[in-house]
């Protein structure tokens, strides 16, 4: 069954999901467009305003479809985009051999229904799509009087900001040195209502970011060991005393502000001139979509850069409110596109938004990275150096293999050192995975744990996200 | 980190645990950076740089008694390529159980590939996987050591050169080639080694069973563990020899069965006996009788009645009660001669009803013609397609487009397809699956064309298995 617009109006919830859907269908928008006629299936993946791009399956037999995004319309904005892209220019559609895996777990998920009526869904009258097609054409002209008290208000609201989460922070010294005072002890004890009051607090005073990072220590915490968490806790403390000094000493410095408070939007950061810009072939190591204890749902994908002589990493990271409902992945780990990314400036640039993405290269082997230093967190100390309130730092082993403890706990160590650093894995891991000798690993080291992300093994490439 | 630090370190950890100040435990330099703040303040600048110092200077120690497993054997055949791996993984995870996943896993070596390691391992009791996988059977199995896989003829001097799943391969293999040598190998060695491998061992003997096997079954029958002694028992059966003979009193296990069964005669001109099922009382007797039929052979059964297993089983009277009817295909499974269970399955299958279904219990016993002719059969009448997907023992990747148009499969199927029936869907699905194993890719790729033609969503997961099969076809 074909589209025409007539079907998408019908289907649009909304008049402003028409409209948001009209200025969706540049191309520029969407780096892949598939289709498969014998499957009667359209994808397509979108680079929405999250750091992740949007995953679209439509079904044309019966209007049935599926979006990645966290958005409560459906179909969403960018289901609308892809039909729409249908309508009017169905040859940007490439015909695909095969359908993804994301498809097909869809294609599983789901259950057939007939098609959708294209009559007005009622209470969601009153669309236009020839409407939404003017409004994407008539931009508002604002005057200069209006740009001005907007920028006065923006002006007062940062300092209004500023001086809130001074006080914040203020209260979270305190809170610190009590802490201190009463025995860590205590602290590890009950750190989940400890942290959930200071977090609660500091969340009135637009401390935020902040707020959100302390609410995850208890967890961070209970995944250790007993005899490991007095430590752990004096890190997470300790770094928590950094951000604020260094807050303190440059309030207006982008990178404190993104940990202390807010971040900057997806489109300040491709303003910026002096943000970090890398192109090349990037590879996806793996995806870590975890639920936080303050209601959100963070999704982290982390990409490797092929070109780079020495280990390079990027964070593609988003927050959505868990009430959204259960997110999907962005990326099929092992993946590899060509695209121009962009950092948040940061003293070690990780977070960053695809600025362009220029189409997908076929998967191979890492390069070699040569592996010169004997120290396999020689990267960590270097992030630490600089920005020294990280606690999350991308690595690349060198050639090494997992083993087990006494008490069937997985360590990763370095290949013909039997005697040398051996670092302690977050989870458990597939029993296969002890026989399999790995040329390279991809991990995230947080002070404690290794969290694997993906390596390359006699076997080829191993996803271990 | 110098000695003092870690000491100064070490204290002051000790003292927060606790709570309290430790700017007096502190290190001279750190005491220094801490400088002349407020004691809170002097705390928090402490703790900064314990933090520092904990992330950077100290690594995680580890234990010396880390194990390292022995590396994954690599296999004798080549990987599945990597493009076709989504499409294996989406029909693994459509396989609900160990035996639909087997499935997958047959179709894929029958096409000359093995699976990733990290899609899909072997579990370490596996003896239903392809035997190419036996290496990693027996890594699974825990076989530590470095036992180089070994590609010589196995022989009592490099018995322990061999890990037990490359061993039941190359016996198996053996008993196919050269059978009396594989005998001697198990006699010699298998005595040594724990029951559960025993039976394993001699099980493999149904390979090739034949007469020059009685002595050492015989010699079995004073084995230690009363499951090796069954098994014994049945192979020799097969061979038709009869188990200790009962004294034909109560205690009798094949006395006590032929209890069950009633002897009678048929035929106004040429009288013939027939044997039904006696009618039960209770399920208690329901159950005793299943006993029996599991531990009675047919070869002695048949002697009670002063019959021979042909006459016995020709003589049945299969369709009177289904339930004894399994019962008596699942006992000439067991431990019918070979003679026997052709001649049952023979006649069964010319019957072209409902009990022709009673040979899918014989089909491990089958060659692979007579499977095929089977799976032929069921599949033309399509009175009973859903019992293909009970068949064990069947063969990967043979079953032609004729043989799903000589007949009404394709039509059933695509009624099947169109009927607004879950249940009946689902049947089509578990249906699909199977013809997935089946078929040869050519098929596959048809059967797919005809199903989604009939109105089944092209992307259905139940296709999962056909769209592995048609893919493989390239190789």
């Amino acid at each position: 069954m074909e589209f025409d617009l007539k079907t998408i109006e019908a289907l649009a919830p909304d008049q402003a999901s028409l409209s948001a859907a009209s200025r969706l269908t540049k191309q520029s928008n969407w780096p892949r467009l598939e289709k498969s006629d014998q499957l009667g299936l359209l994808w397509g993946e979108c680079q929405g305003s999250g750091s992740n791009p949007y995953r679209v399956v439509v079904d044309t037999g019966d209007h049935g479809y599926k979006c990645t995004c966290p958005s409560r319309k459906f179909p969403c904005k960018h289901t609308l985009a892809l039909m729409w892209i249908a309508a009017t220019t169905p040859a940007s559609f490439t015909a695909a051999g095969s359908t993804p895996e994301w498809v097909n777990d869809w294609l599983g998920r789901r259950r057939k229904t007939s098609p959708q009526p294209a009559d007005p869904v009622p209470g969601a009258g009153g669309k236009s799509i020839g409407e939404a097609s003017r409004d994407d054409e008539s931009a508002d002209i604002e005057d200069a009087a209006a740009v001005e008290r907007r920028e006065a208000a923006q002006r007062k609201r940062t300092l209004d900001t500023q001086s809130a989460v001074s006080a914040a922070l203020d209260e979270l010294d305190q809170w610190i040195a009590d802490q201190l005072r009463l025995g860590l002890a205590g602290f590890v004890d009950n750190s989940s209502d400890r942290c959930r009051r200071i977090a609660a607090r500091l969340v009135d005073m637009k401390a935020t970011a902040l707020a959100g990072r302390i609410d995850e220590i208890p967890s961070r915490l209970m995944g250790l060991r007993s005899e490991e968490r007095p430590d752990a806790a004096i890190r997470e403390l300790g770094k928590l005393v950094l951000v604020a000094k260094a807050w303190r000493s440059t309030p207006g410095d982008a990178e404190l502000r993104r940990l202390v408070s807010t971040s900057e939007s997806r489109e300040q950061v491709l303003a910026n001139p002096d943000a970090k810009q890398v192109e090349s072939v990037w590879e996806v190591l793996g995806e870590k979509i975890e639920s936080r204890r303050d209601g959100l749902v963070s999704h982290s994908a982390w990409l490797l850069d092929l070109k780079s002589a020495s280990p390079q990493f990027a964070l593609l990271l988003d927050y959505f409110p868990a009430s959204a409902g259960r997110r999907s992945n962005a990326f099929t780990p092992g993946d590899r596109f060509d695209a121009r990314l962009v950092f948040y400036p940061a003293r070690q640039p990780l977070r960053a938004l695809v600025a362009d993405r220029k189409g997908d290269v076929p998967t191979g082997e890492w390069p070699d990275f040569g592996f010169h230093t004997a120290d396999p967190l020689a990267a960590h100390a270097v992030h630490q150096n600089t920005a020294p309130w990280l606690t999350d730092c991308p690595v690349m082993l060198p050639p090494g293999a997992i083993l087990l403890d006494d008490r069937g706990a997985a360590w990763w160590q370095a290949a013909g050192d039997p005697h040398g650093i051996a670092l302690p894995i977050a989870d458990t891991v597939n029993p296969t995975l002890l026989g399999l000798d790995l040329m390279a690993t991809a991990a995230l080291w947080n002070g404690s744990r290794l969290d694997l992300l993906a390596a390359q093994s006699g076997f080829g490439r191993l996803d271990l996200s | 980190m110098n000695e003092i630090e870690q000491t100064g370190l070490a204290a002051m950890r000790d003292c927060w645990i606790t709570g309290g100040t430790t700017f007096d435990l502190a290190p001279g330099a750190w005491k220094e950076i801490a400088g002349s703040a407020s004691p809170d303040e002097r705390e928090r600048r402490l703790l900064a740089i314990a933090a520092q110092a904990l992330d950077i200077a100290l690594r995680p120690a580890a234990p010396k008694t880390l194990k390292r497993r022995p590396q994954l054997p690599e296999l004798a055949l080549p990987m599945l390529p990597e493009r076709l791996r989504p499409l294996l993984r989406a029909a693994l995870k459509h396989a609900a159980d160990t035996r639909s996943k087997s499935r997958v896993v047959t179709l894929v070596a029958s096409r000359g590939f093995v699976l990733h390691p990290m899609d899909w391992m072997p579990a370490a009791s596996d003896q239903s996987s392809p035997d190419v996988y036996a290496p990693w059977v027996d890594w699974q199995a825990g076989a530590d050591g470095e036992k180089p896989a070994s590609q010589e003829h196995l022989t009592v001097e490099n018995w322990d050169d061999f890990y037990p799943a490359a061993r039941r391969t190359a016996l198996a293999d053996m008993r196919r080639t050269a059978p009396a040598s594989a005998r001697q190998l198990i006699e010699t060695k298998a005595s040594g080694e724990p029951a559960e491998i025993r039976i394993a061992l001699v099980d493999l003997l149904r390979f090739g069973l034949g007469a020059d096997d009685v002595p050492f079954l015989k010699s079995l029958s004073a084995d230690r563990s009363g499951k090796l002694r069954e098994l014994a028992g049945r192979l020799l059966a097969r061979l038709g020899e009869h188990g200790s003979p009962g004294d034909g009193g109560p205690e009798d296990p094949t006395a006590e069965l032929a209890a069950f069964i009633a002897e009678g005669k048929s035929g106004f001109i040429r009288r013939r006996t027939t044997y039904t099922p006696a009618k039960l009382k209770s399920p208690a007797q329901e159950r005793r009788r299943a006993e029996l039929f599991e531990t009675c052979n047919l070869v002695d059964l048949a002697t009670r009645f002063g019959t021979t297993e042909s006459e016995f089983i020709g003589a049945w009277q299969f369709g009177a009660e289904s339930n004894a009817d399994i019962l008596v295909a699942r006992m000439v499974a067991a431990s019918g001669s070979d003679a026997a269970v052709t001649h049952m399955a023979d006649t069964l299958v010319a019957e072209r009803d409902k009990p022709a279904l009673f040979v899918l219990h014989l089909m491990a016993r089958l060659d692979s013609r007579r499977k095929r002719v089977l799976v032929r059969s069921i599949l033309k009448d399509t009175q009973h397609l859903g019992a293909l997907n009970l068949a064990e023992g069947l063969e990967a990747s043979w079953l032609e487009w004729a043989d799903l148009t000589n007949g009404q499969t394709l039509a059933a199927l695509r009624s099947a397809v169109a009927a607004n029936d879950d249940a009946v869907r689902r049947g089509v699905d578990q249906l699909l699956e199977t013809m997935g194993f089946l078929a040869t890719a050519a098929t596959a790729e048809k059967l797919i064309g005809d199903v989604v033609a009939a109105g089944m969503a092209p992307s259905a997961p139940s296709l999962g298995l056909l769209r592995l099969n048609a893919s493989l076809a390239e190789h």
